[in-house]
């Protein structure tokens, strides 16, 4: 039975179908269509965030487990444009707390919130009680003005502070030269921070962070960069580091450096130069390292070494049997080595000489003679088997090879060998020279200097092994140039010697070369000394760098080296000789 | 013909009786979507309640991390060289000479050699998914496994 008004209702129930019909083909098609993966992207895109999970950086400490480097909680400081009620007083707070600038800061929080621009970055790097001082600000303002109605009312709301990791170094100073710093965008600068860059930033991890909690997965396992155990002992640094400074007053130096390391295992006990850095303030580099002075002279600087290197030529002709002990020498005042005259530190004849005697009185015409004996040849095999010339490898950043000219390259001349047997004519590093003479404190076996002891890497510690060099010289030669060094110390009554240690080692003053040949009123001081003799704990290498107050090694660096050595032996627990061997007869 | 539509009527259903079964069972398949509806609702909400929790404990493990770390920096600096000298000045300690130091023979004293930093093996606990799948799974996929693949509930996959 039909109603007068059905068909009202039979055309109300075809619309309705077909529009219900219409939806079902349009959903179809736009699932289906050619955009449809587009707009699934872009819906996807909108439904979480890609996050950066990266982990901790590893820390860093010395030999006895002391943290060099750590890291703590700093925030960015930023704002959600939509939420900003009052540009300028968030311009004001981040001045006056941050020390942002205030024109800066203000051109940013004033821009118009759009899809485009949604948040601004205003400050990196804020410390904790600066993210305080502003959060009590914010809660002042709300408190005070919270209720004011105006446009205008002081607010700082819109401001968001999200955490992060920063390097920090808890003593400051302190072995910076070693370390190197960390830089704003977390890359290792100098020394170990850039050596081991890679292994202590760890592995970042690039995550999709639903906002879904329906969707939430499993967060990867971020473990936290390697750490790293310094063979450094920060006693001893520190130590080095104040008679550095206490060098460079006294004497007048432009720069001083002292390196320590065991002779047996490589390990470098401390190594401290100048200018250093409180690597919290890393930004403040440009202004203390001027005029691309190196980050760390020990192992980036070269220069000629002097008389220090004299043990290395008379090591090299022993071994070579050019020469022994005894051996005599008559010493004119001058010799004459491809075409080249070469004269004594004073000028003057120092008539007849054993080998101990060119050591001692650190006769240049001895050591140019020896050289000769030795012949080319040989003296450049030697001085290559010592490493000159060569990086060490030690385990820091922009480390220099040196220079060592060798016969047949086109800058070598026969005048050369008389030259570089007296340490002229040839660049080295610090930590070259405390590689090669290695060979002659540990009886014939040369040590790759070490400065990472351990690594630490998912919960386990890896430590490293000394690792011998080489022999570039017998034990033999090795004894009989121990003795003759440590006799001629005490036949000389050296600054360097230290009352109940024997002490084994040479003094080295450099003249300076300029484009106008060398000048002796600026020189390179330097000494390299081991001990104690029979049992030697530790080779320690001083240079100065131009001292002003003397130009020779034996008044400016013996007693540096005397110092050195009077804090080491209390610091490594050495007993004087006399105890030492009552000690062990009473084992 | 006008016998058989007797019969029919007299053993057919009154038609409110047939409304009245339609509208039943009608009402019986709404309450059941109603109920599956509910316990879709109940899950999904417990799901999603774990899901924030999980994310929320992330944010908690991160700032534990950080706390952590600036613990660690915090007590390096107040054991720093520089702060540990000071003390000791202000104990009235100096540095010691050489030849102030007497040096004895212990029988028996062994280095303690390396120092050891490697932090120490926690309790082991076997790596297995750290989400359960109901908290993942969808209704109907907890439905299909449970009715197609009982078994598979008794077995959890461990890693060694």
């Amino acid at each position: 039975m039909k109603t007068a008004g059905s068909w009202r209702f039979t055309t109300l129930g075809i619309l309705i179908t077909a529009m219900a019909v219409f939806i079902v083909i349009q959903m179809l098609r736009i699932q289906i269509s050619p955009q449809a993966d587009a707009l699934r992207d872009k819906g996807e895109l909108y439904s979480g965030t890609w996050r950066t999970l990266t982990p901790a950086r590893g820390q860093i400490y010395d030999r006895w487990g002391h943290l060099l480097a750590g890291n703590n909680t700093v925030y960015e400081v930023g704002v959600i444009l939509s939420e900003v009620e009052n540009p300028s007083t968030i311009a004001l707070a981040m001045n006056a707390v941050v020390d942002s600038d205030y024109d800066e800061v203000l051109a940013a929080t004033s821009t118009e919130a759009s899809s485009e621009a949604v948040y601004a970055t205003l400050a990196r790097f804020v410390t904790e009680e600066q993210k305080l001082r502003l959060e009590q600000l914010a809660k002042e303002m709300a408190t005070a003005y919270g209720n004011r109605k105006d446009k205008n009312r002081p607010s700082l709301a819109g401001l968001t502070y999200d955490p992060r990791l920063r390097r920090s170094y808890p003593e400051k100073d302190l072995a910076s030269n070693i370390l190197g710093f960390v830089n704003w965008e977390g890359e290792g600068f100098f020394g170990v921070e850039e050596r081991f860059n890679i292994e202590l930033a760890g592995n970042p991890q690039r995550v999709w962070v639903p906002f879904d909690p329906n969707r939430v997965e499993e967060l990867p396992d971020n473990p936290e960069g390697t750490s790293l155990i310094l063979t450094i002992d920060r006693t001893i640094q520190a130590e080095l580091e104040e008679i550095v400074e206490s060098t460079i007053k006294d004497t007048g130096s432009e720069s001083t450096t002292i390196l320590v390391m065991n002779p047996k295992t490589g390990d470098i006990l401390g190594a401290a130069t100048s200018p250093r850095l409180d690597l919290n303030e890393f930004w403040r580099y440009d202004e203390i390292f001027e005029d691309s002075t190196p980050f760390n002279r020990a192992v980036s600087e070269t220069y000629e070494p002097g008389s220090v290197y004299k043990v290395l030529t008379m090591a090299a002709a022993i071994d070579g049997g050019a020469v022994k002990p005894k051996t005599s020498f008559l010493d004119t005042g001058s010799i004459e080595v491809g075409g080249t005259i070469i004269r004594n530190w004073n000028s003057g004849a120092w008539g007849p000489q054993d080998m101990l005697g060119c050591m001692q009185h650190s006769l240049n015409v001895c050591l140019a003679w020896v050289a000769t004996e030795l012949g080319a040849n040989k003296f450049y095999q030697y001085m290559q088997d010592f490493g000159i010339g060569h990086i060490t490898g030690v385990d820091l950043a922009g480390e220099s090879p040196g220079h060592l000219k060798l016969p047949g390259d086109g800058d070598w001349y026969e005048a050369d060998l008389g030259t570089n047997a007296f340490g002229q004519g040839v660049a080295v590093t610090p930590i070259q020279m405390v590689m090669a003479v290695s060979a002659l404190a540990n009886e014939g076996q040369m040590v790759f200097p070490r400065i990472v002891l351990s690594m630490i890497d998912n919960g386990k510690q890896y430590n490293t092994s000394p690792r011998s060099s080489g022999s570039p010289i017998s034990p033999e030669t090795a004894q009989k140039i121990s003795k003759m060094l440590a006799t001629s110390l005490e036949v000389e009554s050296s600054d360097a010697l230290v009352e109940g240690y024997s002490i084994a080692g040479k003094t080295g003053t450099a003249e300076i070369p300029t484009p106008y040949g060398y000048t002796s009123s600026q020189t390179n001081a330097s000494f390299v000394g081991w001990g104690p003799v029979d049992d030697p704990r530790f080779l320690v290498y001083v240079w100065l760098e131009k001292p002003s107050t003397s130009p020779w090694g034996s008044v400016v660096a013996s007693p540096v080296f005397r110092q050195v050595v009077e804090r080491l032996v209390v610091l490594m627990n050495i007993p004087t000789d006399e105890i030492r061997h009552q000690l062990v007869e009473g084992q | 013909m006008y016998k058989v539509q007797s019969i029919t009527q007299a053993y057919s259903q009154a038609p409110w009786r047939k409304q009245l079964q339609w509208i039943g069972l009608f009402m019986l398949a709404l309450i059941l979507a109603a109920m599956v509806a509910g316990i879709y609702l109940s899950v999904s909400a417990q799901a999603s309640t774990a899901g924030r929790e999980i994310q929320i404990m992330y944010g908690e493990m991160e700032e534990i991390r950080r706390n952590i770390e600036d613990s660690e920096s915090q007590l390096a600096i107040l054991n720093s060289n520089a702060v540990m000298e000071k003390r000791a000045e202000e104990l009235n300690f100096y540095p010691v000479e050489s030849a102030e130091i007497f040096y004895i023979l212990v029988p028996g004293y062994i280095d303690p050699g390396q120092v050891s930093l490697a932090k120490p093996p926690g309790v082991t606990i076997p790596k297995t998914a750290t989400i359960s799948p109901e908290y993942t799974e969808s209704l109907m996929e907890w439905l299909s496994e449970r009715v197609f693949n009982p078994a598979s509930s008794l077995v959890q996959e461990v890693e060694p």
